[in-house]
C-alpha cells in the first residue's frame, strides 16, 4: 500500500554529497560507537573510551584534510544552506583539533575524579558535532540546530562534577542562562523570516537593504540575533553565566568552553553578519561597537580583582572576547570588511592554541598544589620548571607580547580596526590599547607568583606530568610559539572570498 | 469571522502564558500550558495549516504536558511554592520595567513596519481546492529535502540528551569498584 502512495507523490530525493559531509558522519557514527563501547568495557578499561573519542576526532579530519585538497574549492549543499568552502574547513579542523587537546586534558582528570566517563566523551564529542556542523551552516534553521547541538552536551557536562554543589550550580545557571539567550534568539530569528520569508542567509541578504523598506522590525531582529549570540561568547553585559560556570565546571570543560563553544558562537556571528546582513550596517556596527568596548573593559578590571587563577581565566576570556568583537564592530566601514573577518579568524586560531595550553599548564599544576587560587602557584618555577616556562609563555602570549601568537592576533585586529580608519575605529583601538596594558597587570601577578615567590607550605616535590597531558602541552605550546614566529601561516586563512565569494550571496 | 477566531485563540495564547509564569502551583502553570498550545493550535487551524495544528495538540498538548505533569508529581513540587522571599530587592521592579519596555519595543517596531511583514516572497501558501495532502507534503519536502542534515543529526542530539539526563539525575555511585 506504501509503494502505490509513493508512486503518487513526486518525489526527488535531494543529491547529497557525502564526501563533502563525511566529517559529519565520521562524528555522528563516532558517538553512536562510543556509547556501544562504553556499555562492554569493564570499569577498570574506562580509558578505552578517551582513546577511541581523540580516535574519532583525528578520524573526522582526515576528510577536512582531503576537502582541502580536492577539487571544487567550494561545495554548496541543498541549495546552499550547507556549504563547505576554506573558511568552513579551516574553523572545522580548529574545532576537532581543540576537541583533540581537550580529550587530552581530560583523560586523567576524569579518570582520577571519578565521574562517569564514557558519556563524558559521549557528550563531548556531540557538542564538537555541533560545532563543526555550525562552521558549514548558512541557513537560520541549521545555525539554530548547530548551535542548540553544541550547547545541550556543555550544559550537561558543566554540571558534571556531581557531589560538588558549586559544579551544580555552574550546570544550572548555564543552562538557564543559555536556554534563555536561545529564545531571544530564535524570536529574533522568526522576525527575520517574517519580514523576508527566507531562512537562507544569502536570500535573508538580498532582501535585506537599507533603501527600500527597511523599518523597526529588521532592525529588532537583527539586534535580538545579536544578543542571543552575545550570551554565547559572554559578551558584557550578557557575561553573567561566564565566570560562575568556569569555576564550579571541571577544569577541562572549562577549557572546552571558554575556547572551543566561544569560538563557534563566533562563527555563527560572523556568518549572520557577513552573509545575512551585511547591508544593515546601521544597525549591528554601533550595537557591537558598545559590546566590544564593554566586554574589552569590564572583563579587564575585574579579571584584576580575582584570586582564584580559573575566575581570573574565565574574565579574561571574557576580554579576550572583547578583542575578537574589535574588528567586528567596524565590519562594514570602508574596506574593513576582509581584514575583520581575516582578524576574527586568525584571533580565533590564536586563542584557542594559548588559552587550552593556558589550562593544561593549570590543570597540570594542580595536580600537585590542589588549589586553584593564584598565591598557590607560587615558586612553581623552582620545582617544576617546565610548567613554570610554559605558563610565562602562555600568559605572554595572552597578554600579546611578540614574538608569541597571541601578539599576531592582536596585530590583526588591531589592523582591521585601522582600515576602517574613521572616528568609530579610532575609538575603540584606543579603548582596546589601553585595556592591552591593563591585562599585564594580571597576567604580570600570576607571573610574579611563579617566579619570585618561595613554594607555599614549603611544598617543593612536583607530581609527575601524565603522558597525555604533556602532549596536549606539547600541541599548545608548539602552535603558541609557531604562530607567532610564522604568522604567515595563518594570516593566509579568513579571505572573504571565501566566505561571500561561491555560495555566500 | 477571521478576525474573531484571532482574537480568541489569541487571548487563550496570552491568558495561558501569563499563567504559566504567574501561577504559584507548578501543576497549574503546567495546565495553563496546555490553553496555550491550544490557542496556538487555532492559530494554525486558521492559516489552514491542519497537519500542524493536530501535531501540536497530539505532541505538544497531549504528549509533553502529560510527561511535565508526571516529572512535577513525581519530584513531589506540586505544592504551592512560597516565592515571595527576595534576596534581591530591585529585581522585580527591574524586570517588570524591561518587560514592559521590550513589549513597547515590539509594538512600536511591528506597527512602524507593518508593511514589510509577509511581503517576503518565500511564503508558499498551500492551496486549498481539492488537495488535502498539500500540507503534509510541503513539510516532508523541507524536512527530507532542503533540511535533511539538521533533521537527521537532531535525532542523534535526543539520543545524547538521553545518555546525558540518566547520567545527571542517576544517584551518585558509592565506589569505584560498583557498575
Amino acid at each position: 500500500m506504501l509503494a502505490s502512495i509513493l508512486a503518487q507523490v513526486p518525489w526527488q530525493a535531494p543529491s547529497i554529497d557525502y564526501h563533502a559531509i563525511a566529517p559529519e558522519i565520521v562524528l555522528a557514527a563516532g558517538i553512536v560507537l562510543i556509547i556501544l563501547v562504553d556499555l562492554f568495557v569493564g570499569e577498570s578499561k574506562k580509558w578505552v573510551t578517551a582513546s577511541l573519542t581523540g580516535f574519532v576526532l583525528l578520524g573526522a579530519l582526515i576528510p577536512v584534510l582531503t576537502l582541502a585538497v580536492s577539487d571544487p574549492d567550494a561545495r554548496s549543499l541543498f541549495d546552499g544552506r550547507y556549504v563547505i568552502d576554506e573558511y568552513a574547513l579551516t574553523l572545522k579542523a580548529l574545532f576537532l583539533i581543540a576537541g583533540y587537546v581537550v580529550v587530552l586534558l581530560s583523560q586523567n582528570h576524569v579518570e582520577e575524579g571519578d565521574y562517569y566517563q564514557g558519556e563524558y566523551y559521549t557528550l563531548l564529542l556531540t557538542s564538537l558535532t555541533g560545532m563543526v556542523m555550525m562552521a558549514s551552516s548558512r541557513d537560520l534553521v541549521s545555525i539554530f540546530v548547530a548551535l542548540e547541538f553544541l550547547s545541550i552536551p556543555a550544559y550537561m557536562l558543566a554540571a558534571w562534577r556531581k557531589r560538588d554543589r558549586k559544579s551544580n550550580e555552574a550546570g544550572v545557571k548555564y543552562y538557564l542562562l543559555g536556554v534563555f539567550a536561545s529564545a531571544v534568539m530564535l524570536y529574533g530569528m522568526s522576525l527575520l523570516y517574517g519580514v523576508t520569508g527566507s531562512t537562507l542567509l544569502s536570500e535573508i541578504g538580498r532582501q535585506i537593504t537599507v533603501d527600500g523598506d527597511f523599518g523597526g522590525v529588521h532592525a529588532l531582529a537583527i539586534v535580538f540575533v545579536v544578543v542571543g549570540f552575545a550570551f554565547k561568547v559572554s559578551a558584557v553585559p550578557f557575561h553573567t553565566w561566564a565566570p560562575d560556570t568556569y569555576e564550579g565546571a571541571p577544569t577541562p570543560v572549562t577549557a572546552f568552553l571558554s575556547v572551543a563553544s566561544k569560538a563557534a558562537g563566533f562563527v555563527a556571528l560572523v556568518t549572520i553578519l557577513y552573509v545575512g546582513v551585511p547591508q544593515a550596517k546601521d544597525v549591528w556596527q554601533p550595537f557591537l561597537w558598545v559590546l566590544a568596548a564593554l566586554t574589552m573593559t569590564v572583563g579587564n578590571l575585574l579579571a584584576l580583582r580575582q584570586s582564584n587563577i580559573v575566575r581570573m581565566l574565565a574574565y579574561s576570556s571574557i576580554s579576550q572576547g572583547g578583542f575578537i568583537l574589535m574588528p567586528l564592530a567596524v565590519a562594514g566601514t570602508g574596506d574593513a570588511a576582509g581584514p575583520a573577518l581575516q582578524a576574527v579568524v586568525v584571533y580565533l586560531l590564536v586563542y584557542a592554541a594559548m588559552n587550552l595550553g593556558m589550562f593544561a599548564v593549570v590543570i597540570a599544576a594542580a595536580r600537585t598544589t590542589r588549589s586553584g587560587e593564584i598565591s598557590s602557584f607560587g615558586g612553581l618555577f623552582s620545582y617544576a620548571p617546565g610548567l613554570g616556562v610554559l605558563m610565562t609563555i602562555f600568559l605572554a602570549s595572552l597578554a600579546g607580547i611578540p614574538p608569541l601568537g597571541g601578539w599576531i592576533a592582536k596585530f590583526a585586529a588591531f589592523r582591521a580596526v585601522l582600515e576602517a580608519g574613521n572616528g568609530w575605529a579610532y575609538g575603540i583601538a584606543v579603548i582596546g590599547a589601553v585595556n592591552s596594558v591593563i591585562a599585564f597587570g594580571y597576567y604580570g601577578n600570576v607571573m610574579r607568583e611563579v617566579w619570585m615567590k618561595p613554594a607555599p607550605n614549603g611544598e617543593t616535590r612536583a607530581v609527575a606530568t601524565p603522558t597525555s597531558l604533556v602532549a596536549a602541552l606539547t600541541i599548545t605550546g608548539a602552535a603558541t610559539l609557531l604562530l607567532g614566529v610564522l604568522p604567515g601561516t595563518v594570516l593566509r586563512f579568513g579571505d572573504l572570498a571565501d566566505l561571500v565569494g561561491a555560495f555566500g550571496r | 469571522m477571521e478576525l474573531v477566531v484571532f482574537v480568541i485563540a489569541a487571548a487563550m495564547v496570552i491568558v495561558g502564558a501569563l499563567g504559566v509564569i504567574l501561577r504559584p502551583n507548578p501543576v497549574h502553570a503546567a495546565l495553563s500550558l496546555v490553553l496555550t498550545l491550544f490557542g496556538v493550535a487555532v492559530h494554525f487551524v486558521a492559516l489552514e495549516a491542519h497537519f500542524l495544528a493536530a501535531v501540536q495538540v497530539i505532541v505538544y498538548a497531549g504528549a509533553i504536558v502529560v510527561l511535565f505533569l508526571f516529572v512535577i508529581m513525581l519530584l513531589g513540587v506540586d505544592r504551592t511554592e512560597d516565592i515571595s522571599i527576595e534576596p534581591f530587592k530591585v529585581q522585580r521592579p527591574m524586570a517588570l520595567v524591561v518587560g514592559v519596555g521590550v513589549i513597547g519595543l515590539v509594538t512600536a517596531a511591528v506597527s512602524s513596519s507593518r508593511d514589510a511583514i509577509g511581503r517576503g516572497n518565500g511564503l508558499e501558501i498551500p492551496t486549498v481546492t481539492g488537495d488535502n495532502d498539500s500540507n503534509v507534503r510541503q513539510i516532508a519536502r523541507s524536512v527530507f529535502g532542503d533540511y535533511v542534515v539538521a533533521f537527521e543529526l537532531t535525532s542523534v542530539l535526543l539520543v545524547v540528551a538521553v545518555v546525558g539526563t540518566v547520567m545527571l539525575t542517576r544517584r551518585i555511585k558509592t565506589g569505584k569498584g560498583e557498575s
